[in-house]
């Protein structure tokens, strides 16, 4: 009870002017950044990183969490009018919304879109009130032998989920983890890989890696890419109408949607952003896919289904809940986005786990309130008020957006600790995950790998000190050996059962472009 | 050097050079000296050493992989060239070495009129050039220093 009146004293904070501006403002720099092609709502969380430095933790968690909701949501929209994904996750919609906008229903299809991501985020928000206290209790349940199972799992689950490049996402994950043992050692006060600097002795700080793995990078493949087929086809778009009054979806359609599609979606979304490194393409492929299986029109699939794009950003804007329960019980991000969101807890000095909720429940509330506000107000309200306008919003000239990012990310990283090194440590990242990302490795299992690697030794050698070295004590702990249970199936279902066809599940953009989970 | 070929040879260049950097970092774990590590158990430098072996063997996979099948890597773009990306690299080494000695304004103002060039941004009117160049660097000072009360590096007062 105590929980639940924490929680409900969030949406008390979001009143306060400061916090509810810098919701607002998140709001609209992840609907940009989301609907813009190549910039993620992870860029945009990836850029205020350093900013947390210099405001309250409260403020900063309610602005990353209105970001993540619009980043999800608005990827559906240069996605459904000009058949570009803003974020992968929109991949589905493009495929069902393009064919209604062809048809010259391009507004019902973002109406769908936002009603699909308004029910799925706000569902998603409350489970995760409502289960928080429930994953607290299980998590209080875990001892240390299965911490190390469950962050084994977590990374298993990042590489193998990548089935295209399982082995250049272990180099990424395992790059990640040897980054992060750069310092002093996790358990002893013994300084590792500093090559007799002071500098690298309290090792490499997660901001360099963030702001130069999703900042710098993009701008060096936007600089190698000036050049694309995007700007002329943005051009062309100007010109595309939009009314307002079609953007409300006529109750007849939601009737045949059903709303069933959108709950089932939802908790679907839900799920899947709990599992480490699944993200929101997949919870929007699996939820159409669920959708379509059960649908009593499938041949409208592929043709403009309402019932396709509803199911999708149900899905993926649910993720965004489910997503924030492994990162806030264990530190397990579930997906990009949240990965960052720790790095801004970890600044604000907030140590993900159990006694978080407990002691801290206060600061985490106005998040979750952010999150449902975001969903259930936000996304109408920025469709109405934005939405004839989006296409000329998102034709900003890329020559002015990328160096306006540029100076951001690189003022940024010098404000945080007022330190050139940090600025030529995010350049040196961002030169690595620029060829990373062309050479297809994942950036985003490079740095899951370098938060949950500390993790994963930690609970290692804690759990062999424990058992007098004895590795046995990983098998005949009934927590760990439920973890080492739950990987080998997900090995089983990932790897080995009959491959299906995919549709949209990748994690990189067609040229790696976009890192977004 | 065209794009495809040049990002066929980084294909295998790249595991090769992380090859090489694991083997630093292998060598290194061994200077790693625990201050007390009971016999049996893990040590500081032990993590170290499982990963290096795991990484050997991936990056073994990957380059197989690079070998044996270059065209699944010959999807860059046409035409894509790594003269800009090292020209923005070179503007941001620039950037950072000044941005303390020539402060924000000016080194920021450089920064970003080298990036309007590389980009090709209104490269032809060199007064909304201009303009545009004081335009980022003051929203990012009104941003940084008037928002958020960043104290940021300047060459002579408080504002320049």
């Amino acid at each position: 009870m105590d929980t639940l009146s924490i929680f409900a004293g969030g949406f008390l904070e979001l009143a306060d002017p400061t916090v509810l501006a810098f919701m607002i403002i998140g709001f609209l720099v992840g609907t940009f950044f989301g609907a813009m092609p190549g910039l993620t709502s992870v860029l945009a969380i990836a850029l205020l990183l350093p900013i947390t430095y210099t405001i309250d933790v409260v403020p900063a968690l309610v602005m990353s969490a209105s970001i993540f909701m619009a980043g999800m949501y608005s990827g559906s929209i240069t996605a459904t009018t000009i058949n570009i994904p803003g974020a992968p996750s929109s991949m589905m919609t493009a495929v069902e919304g393009h064919a209604l906008m062809r048809r010259g229903k391009g507004a019902n299809a973002l109406g769908h879109a936002a009603l699909g991501s308004m029910i799925g985020g706000s569902i998603g928000a409350v489970l995760l009130m409502a289960f928080m206290p429930v994953a607290a209790d299980i998590s209080l349940l875990i001892r240390t032998p299965g911490k190390f199972s469950l962050v084994l799992f977590a990374l298993v689950v990042i590489i193998i989920v990548d089935r295209g490049a399982m082995a250049k996402g272990l180099v990424a994950t395992l790059m990640g983890v040897m980054l992060a043992t750069v310092g002093i050692d996790v358990l002893q006060p013994v300084p590792r890989f500093n090559f007799g600097t002071e500098t690298l002795v309290q090792g490499i700080d997660i901001m360099p890696i963030v702001i130069g793995a999703f900042a710098i990078s993009e701008v060096l493949i936007q600089a190698q890419n000036w050049r694309s087929s995007l700007g002329a086809t943005l051009e062309k778009a100007r010109d595309i109408k939009i009314r307002r009054r079609d953007f409300l979806p006529p109750m007849s359609e939601i009737r045949e949607i059903g709303f069933f599609t959108y709950i089932k979606s939802a908790i679907i979304g839900y799920g899947i952003g709990i599992l480490p490194g699944a993200g929101g393409s997949m919870a929007a492929f699996v939820s159409y896919a669920v959708a379509r299986g059960g649908s009593r029109k499938p041949e409208e699939y592929g043709n403009g289904s309402r019932q396709g794009i509803a199911a999708a950003e149900s899905g993926n804007n649910a993720m965004c809940g489910g997503a924030f329960v492994p990162m806030l019980m264990f530190g397990i991000p579930g997906d990009p986005t949240t990965a960052v969101v720790l790095g801004v807890l970890v600044i604000n000095g907030l140590q993900p786990g159990p006694r978080l909720l407990e002691n801290q429940a206060d600061l985490l509330a106005p998040m979750f309130a952010s999150l449902f506000v975001s969903a259930l107000i936000l996304i109408p309200l920025t469709l109405w008020l934005f939405g004839p306008y989006f296409v000329r919003i998102v034709s900003i000239s890329k020559g002015l957006l990328y160096s306006a990012i540029a100076v951001v990310a690189l003022v940024g990283s010098y404000v945080a600790t007022y330190s050139v090194f940090q600025m030529s440590l995010a350049v040196m990242f961002g030169v690595l995950a620029f060829f990373m990302r062309k050479l297809k490795y994942s950036t985003v299992s490079l740095l899951l790998g370098f938060i949950l690697g500390p993790d994963l030794e930690q609970y290692m050698r804690r759990s062999l000190s424990l058992s007098d070295g004895n590795p046995m004590v990983f098998l005949t702990s009934p927590d760990s050996l439920f973890f080492l249970c739950l990987t080998a199936l997900f090995i089983y279902m990932i790897l080995l059962r009959k491959k299906k066809p995919r549709g949209g599940g990748g994690r990189d953009g067609p040229d790696g472009s976009a890192q977004e989970a | 050097m065209s794009g495809n070929a040049g990002f066929l040879r980084l294909g295998v260049v790249f595991p090769l050079v992380l090859m090489v950097l694991t083997t630093i970092y292998f060598a290194a774990a061994f200077d790693i000296h625990a201050q007390f590590t009971p016999e049996g158990e893990m040590g500081p430098q032990h993590i170290p050493m499982l990963v290096s072996g795991l990484m050997y063997v991936a990056l073994l996979v990957v380059l197989v992989q690079e070998l044996r099948a270059p065209a699944a890597v010959a999807e860059t773009e046409e035409g894509a060239s790594l003269l800009r990306p090292v020209l923005v690299v070179a503007a941001t080494a620039a950037y950072i070495w000044l941005f303390r000695p020539l402060g924000y304004a000016l080194s920021t103002a450089l920064f970003v009129a080298a990036l309007f060039v590389v980009f090709k941004f209104e490269t032809r009117r060199p007064l909304v050039f201009a303009l545009y160049v004081v335009g980022v660097v003051a929203v990012f000072y009104g941003l940084f220093a008037g928002i958020f009360g960043v104290r940021l590096p300047t060459l002579i007062g408080d504002l320049i």
